[in-house]
């Protein structure tokens, strides 16, 4: 075990190396973590994870742009691969969701969409990527074959966006239960209301807030039935 | 002052020139086609990338329609990326407006990228379609209307041939690889770009939105993509445009400095501060909104953008981005008559 003191000092490395996208650092107070017996767990969310909440609001502010972004992710990731093996199987299993997530057919700005998965995985969905310019069909096939509890839609073209009223409606026609987020630059939260989606967000961050309600009113529908 | 008896040609050109044009003109560096003009040939959206006819054709139908100023080719911004060996999918089955894209990259890393610079460019991809559909409304218009093309900008087109999220990355871990990169892409842009001229383009735009302020830092347009523009324009014979679109307040000045006759920004841009900051000799082109108002706005909403665009200083009313191909015949029309109307140079 570790004194509280030096518990809170690799937390804080941990999170100044995803701030500052220093793999090096992150590489290094991650083994320190495990070598001083500090919780799995307890380092990749109060330390990786929470450095990445420092690395959203700066992108929010306008002080980290898109690279900057990318590279604490990577940063992250690091430590990830380090203390994930080393979580605690009770933890392990704490899979929050699944996801499927790409960017719809006749598109290919995919900048954001890969920010709203980043997001994800940070916060311990498994998530399915399907990438850019994605057939409206496959998100039905691939939602179908992975069960996953949310499907993600990204449009930036105003004519791309109406294939998600589409997919919302061939999504929705094969599983009902299935929760559908969509956004990108057009969608506004009127349209994903008017088109049948279950959630809209305006950035990354709030993403994976909204997917946080949709999984926490699923869990509740479960266990009522 | 230049009175309103200039043709389309005339008006353009002559704002390059240092003139003062009153009316100022209503044109595009980027693509303008519109369903219009495919409709009255029964043409679909994907034939015309691929035949210089049908793309001339297509560029001319929105001056002869509409009276605009210019005609642009291409539409698409595959060409530079499939004459270096990329794949494109036209979406040929199509019938909706589906913008081709490219569907096989050269690399996904940077570090794996080797791009080789076809001897004869000229004969490249659909390089030759697009100099022929140049060559074909110099013919046809080139007395009356300006004759404009485009080629991206370098880290644009880099993001084209490689992975996006690698190229942005190595931006900052491999600076000098990416340099590299944009080196051999900044050849290629000056080569094509030539080759347009000497086709008989009146006027070129260098399009690089990838690097906006939406995805990369004023710092990092000023270290990494700002050089490469600086030599690309260099290079380009006037008039040249320097194209932008998405949030570029806070690159404007760096915009204005890279060494293009004149800058075009989009909606984004908060047009009248951006005067203010790059003074009042300084071309600066737009910010129609070319979906939001030209698109979905009713001719009222036309008519109040271009009134406050000529408020807030631009030199000409020209639209944010390619003007998308859906856009109402009666919104086309009153972008004219307003422009007409209210255009009265600066
Ligand atoms: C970069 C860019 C490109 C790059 C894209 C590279 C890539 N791999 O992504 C390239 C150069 C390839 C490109 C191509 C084209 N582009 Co473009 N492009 C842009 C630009 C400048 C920035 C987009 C961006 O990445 N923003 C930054 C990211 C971080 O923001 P974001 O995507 O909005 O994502 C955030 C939120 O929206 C949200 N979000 C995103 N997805 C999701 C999903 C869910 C589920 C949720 C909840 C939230 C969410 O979270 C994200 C992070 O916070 C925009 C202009 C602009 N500023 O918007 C034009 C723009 C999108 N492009 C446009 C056009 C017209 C084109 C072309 C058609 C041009 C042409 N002639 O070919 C082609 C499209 C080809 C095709 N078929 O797809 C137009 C679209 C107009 C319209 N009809 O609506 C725009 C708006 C420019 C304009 N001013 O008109 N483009």
């Amino acid at each position: 075990m570790v004194s509280e003191e030096r518990d809170s000092e690799i937390m804080a490395r941990l999170q100044k190396g995803v701030i500052e996208f220093d793999e090096d650092l992150v590489r290094e107070a991650s083994h320190e973590a495990l070598e001083e017996g500090v919780d799995a767990y307890h380092a990749i969310m109060d330390g990786l994870a929470a450095g990445m909440d420092v690395v959203g609001e700066l992108f929010s502010s306008k002080e980290y742009f898109v690279p900057e972004v990318l590279m604490c992710a990577d940063a992250l990731n690091v430590g990830s691969d380090i203390l994930r093996p080393h979580v605690v199987r009770g933890e392990k299993s704490r899979v929050v969701g699944e996801v499927v997530i790409g960017t719809v057919e006749g598109d290919v700005h995919d900048i954001g969409k890969n920010l709203v998965k980043m997001m994800f995985e940070i916060a311990g969905f498994t998530v399915h990527d399907l990438g850019r310019d994605v057939p409206l069909d496959q998100f039905v096939e691939e939602q179908t074959r992975t069960d996953s509890d949310i499907v993600c839609l990204s449009a930036m073209m105003t004519t791309t966006m109406l294939g998600m009223k589409t997919a919302i409606e061939k999504l929705k026609a094969k599983n009902p239960d299935v929760k559908i987020m969509i956004g990108g630059a057009p969608v506004s939260a009127e349209i994903a209301a008017k088109w049948g989606a279950d959630g809209y967000a305006p950035d990354a961050p709030n993403a994976l807030q909204e997917a946080l309600n949709m999984i926490k009113g699923l869990r509740e529908l479960e266990s009522q039935g | 002052m230049v009175s309103g008896r200039l043709n389309s040609r005339e008006r353009v050109l002559g704002l390059f020139q240092g003139q003062e044009i009153d009316p100022i003109p209503v044109f595009s560096g980027m693509g303008n086609v519109t369903v219009h003009g495919l409709e009255e040939h029964g043409w679909r959206f994907p034939e015309i990338h691929l035949d210089g006819y049908k793309m001339a054709t297509a560029a001319a139908s929105t001056p002869r329609l509409f009276g605009f100023d210019c005609a642009v080719v291409p539409f698409d911004m595959g060409v530079e990326a499939e004459a270096l060996g990329c794949e494109v999918n036209y979406y040929a089955h199509h019938t909706d407006i589906l913008y081709p894209t490219i569907s096989g990259k050269l690399a996904d890393k940077v570090e794996d990228l080797n791009v080789r610079v076809p001897e004869d460019l000229g004969g490249a991809g659909r390089v030759p379609v697009v100099t022929e559909a140049i060559r074909l409304l110099k013919e046809d218009l080139g007395d009356e209307v300006a004759i404009g093309a485009w080629v991206l900008g370098p880290f644009t087109l880099g993001g084209q041939i490689v992975d996006l999220d690698d190229l942005l990355k190595m931006s900052f871990k491999k600076p000098d690889l990416v340099n590299s990169v944009l080196e051999d892409l900044d050849r290629v842009l000056v080569a094509l770009a030539g080759i347009y001229k000497e086709a008989g383009a009146d006027y070129l735009t260098v399009r690089e939105m990838g690097a906006t302020g939406d995805v990369i830092s004023p710092r990092l347009f000023g270290s990494l993509i700002r050089p490469h523009l600086e030599r690309v324009l260099a290079s380009i014979e006037s008039p040249k445009i320097l194209h932008i679109c998405g949030d570029t307040n806070a690159i404007v000045e760096q915009m204005a400095q890279c060494g293009a006759d004149a800058i075009s920004v989009d909606q984004k841009n908060e047009l009248a501060a951006s005067r203010a900051k790059i003074g009042p000799d300084a071309i600066i082109l737009g910010n129609l909104d070319p979906y939001g108002v030209l698109v979905e706005g009713r001719p009222e909403d036309v008519e109040r953008s271009v009134r406050e665009i000529i408020a807030s200083g631009a030199d000409a009313i020209w639209p944010g981005c390619d003007i998308w191909p859906t856009v109402p015949a009666e919104n086309m029309e009153m972008l004219m008559t307003a422009a007409r109307k209210f255009g009265g140079g600066r």
